[in-house]
């Protein structure tokens, strides 16, 4: 074979996965799109009660904007605190091998978790507050390890002279590097509530029930959610697929969702921060 | 306006020994430019007189430096207060992520120097002292990324200076720039060592010669030869020194 030939044979090779992953993307997108006939404003903007799913959708929202509240803050403290405080030492270690293994927790652990701790234990019961805590767990890891790798992305040389000036170390740390880090933040943030925007087995028995009356007014109510309505028409009720299909539709687009403004995010504010280019 | 008075100074990193023993008195309201090889302490040495040495782990220093007679070293010596009277310029221009007027109202705003009017004025006033306000005046909201390599550093001079430092520390400060805004910066050098004590690090002994009313000269972390840079460069004492000035090593 020529070496012509042999470039040609290994590129068409290197191309076939991704090739396959779009068609599996399509395949997807084309099987799921035979639910949209199901779907009108109508029913995502009526009650359960009436047969919407209006509740489903917002309760999504609800347990994916409280759970990133809770763990955004509590996930950029820890990242500042691991990457700028944090001794170099054996407990650094651990700690950072804990964080990596808590993201390889498999969800239904999680979700189990959560149930004993967050609902029996704390006493929570089965509510939207527990679900942001057990969903806070998945969050945690992605947002620390994305904060940490956007402070570490950040020159010294900002904080550096800041401190020559006659800054604190704290002062040099908030006025300098977090805003300069504020853009891989938001985008771990971000990305963070995409991992979980379709999660079920979180929120299986910590904070789902099939119907409710209205929206949950406080966090000790339990809520409504997609993901758990496509689970418990399946698996406990026996329905066709062919009939969540709609439900599972606007799930989708919920998280692409989310995954696209990570993107949009991240190529917004590379822009802005020359120092990365 | 301060004199700097070393005394038996010595500075570890780790095992490393870098600095051995170095005492000598700088003068005030003069260029001091600390030369030698690289490697042979010199950053390290204008780093401990803003104790700036001490943010890297595993660093170690000894002895004493007096400023305005007070030991810098002291237990009771307010590091943040230290380092707004000794300023200091990079190597590398590094600007902050903000606007040219930002960046130079940096400092005045955390030391509370001043504020709402008067933060414009030393803002004026520092970006003057660094021969920088003709060219940027109209511009001071732009980034000051927006600047080139040399207009950077002079921005990074009037910020130093935008705090009123006694002493400004410089490390290299024309490695990373063209000749032309070398000459430019160099040119400042020489009037800011009217009014301030500076102290440049360079591994240019024609720099040295040409910004410099004094002269050390450094190798593997001791003092070797410190005196008038005309001095120096004509009559140097020490055999090392003529050599290095001659070229032989560096």
């Amino acid at each position: 074979m020529t070496s012509r030939i042999k470039e040609k044979v290994f590129f068409t090779i290197l191309g076939i996965p991704m090739v396959a992953c779009l068609l599996v993307f399509f395949w997807i997108v084309f099987v799921l799109s035979s639910g949209i006939g199901t779907l009108s404003w109508n029913i995502l903007t009526t009650s359960v009660l009436k047969g919407g799913i209006f509740e489903m959708i917002i309760g999504t929202i609800y347990l994916l904007l409280g759970a990133a509240g809770i763990a955004g803050p509590i996930g950029i403290l820890a990242a500042v605190y691991l990457v700028e405080y944090a001794p170099s030492g054996k407990l650094t270690r651990t700690i950072d091998q804990a964080i990596n293994n808590l993201a390889g927790v498999p969800s239904i652990v999680i979700g189990l978790f959560g149930l004993t701790f967050f609902c029996k234990q704390l006493g929570l019961g089965i509510s939207l507050g527990a679900g942001w805590l057990t969903l806070t767990l998945m969050i945690l890891p992605i947002v620390i390890r994305g904060t940490e790798e956007a402070i570490k992305l950040v020159p010294t040389s900002f904080k550096e002279a800041a401190l020559a000036l006659g800054t604190t170390k704290w002062k040099a740390i908030s006025s300098m590097t977090i805003p300069s880090a504020a853009p891989g933040i938001i985008t771990s943030v971000v990305l963070g509530m995409a991992r979980v925007a379709g999660e079920t087995a979180a929120i299986l028995f910590t904070s789902c029930v099939l119907v409710t009356r209205g929206l949950p007014t406080t966090p000790l109510d339990p809520v409504m959610a997609l993901a758990y309505n496509l689970f418990v028409k399946i698996v406990a009720l026996g329905e066709p697929p062919e009939k969540v299909f709609g439900i599972a539709l606007v799930l989708f687009f919920i998280v692409i969702f989310f995954a696209t403004a990570a993107i949009v995010l991240r190529i917004y504010y590379r822009r802005r921060q020359p120092w990365l280019r | 306006m301060a004199e700097v008075d070393i005394k038996k100074l010595n500075v570890w990193f780790k095992d490393n020994h870098v600095l051995k023993d170095l005492s000598f008195t700088i003068k005030e309201n003069a260029v001091t430019a600390i030369m030698g090889p690289s490697g042979c302490g010199k950053t390290t040495f204008i780093r401990a007189i803003d104790r700036m040495n001490e943010i890297i782990s595993g660093s170690r220093t000894t002895g004493e430096i007096y400023i305005d007679g007070i030991n810098i070293y002291d237990e009771n010596t307010n590091v943040y207060e230290l380092r707004r009277k000794v300023g200091m310029v990079f190597q590398k221009p590094n600007p902050f992520p903000k606007s040219i007027f930002e960046n130079v109202a940096f400092g005045p705003k955390i030391h509370k120097i001043a504020n709402g009017k008067e933060i414009d004025k030393i803002v004026e006033k520092s970006l003057k002292e660094a021969a920088l306000w003709e060219e940027v005046k109209d511009r001071l909201n732009d980034s000051a990324f927006s600047l080139s390599g040399g207009q950077q550093q002079r921005l990074c001079i009037a910020r130093a200076l935008a705090v009123e430092p006694e002493i400004v520390l410089m490390d290299e400060p024309c490695s990373a720039l063209d000749p032309a805004a070398t000459a430019k910066i160099e040119a400042l050098i020489r009037e800011l060592g009217e009014k301030y004590t500076v102290i440049i690090v360079t591994h240019n002994l024609q720099q040295a010669a040409r910004v410099s009313d004094f002269t050390a000269f450094l190798y593997v972390g001791k003092l070797v030869e410190y005196g008038d840079t005309k001095n120096l460069f004509e009559n140097p004492k020490s055999e090392l020194t003529e050599k290095y000035i001659t070229g032989e090593f560096g």
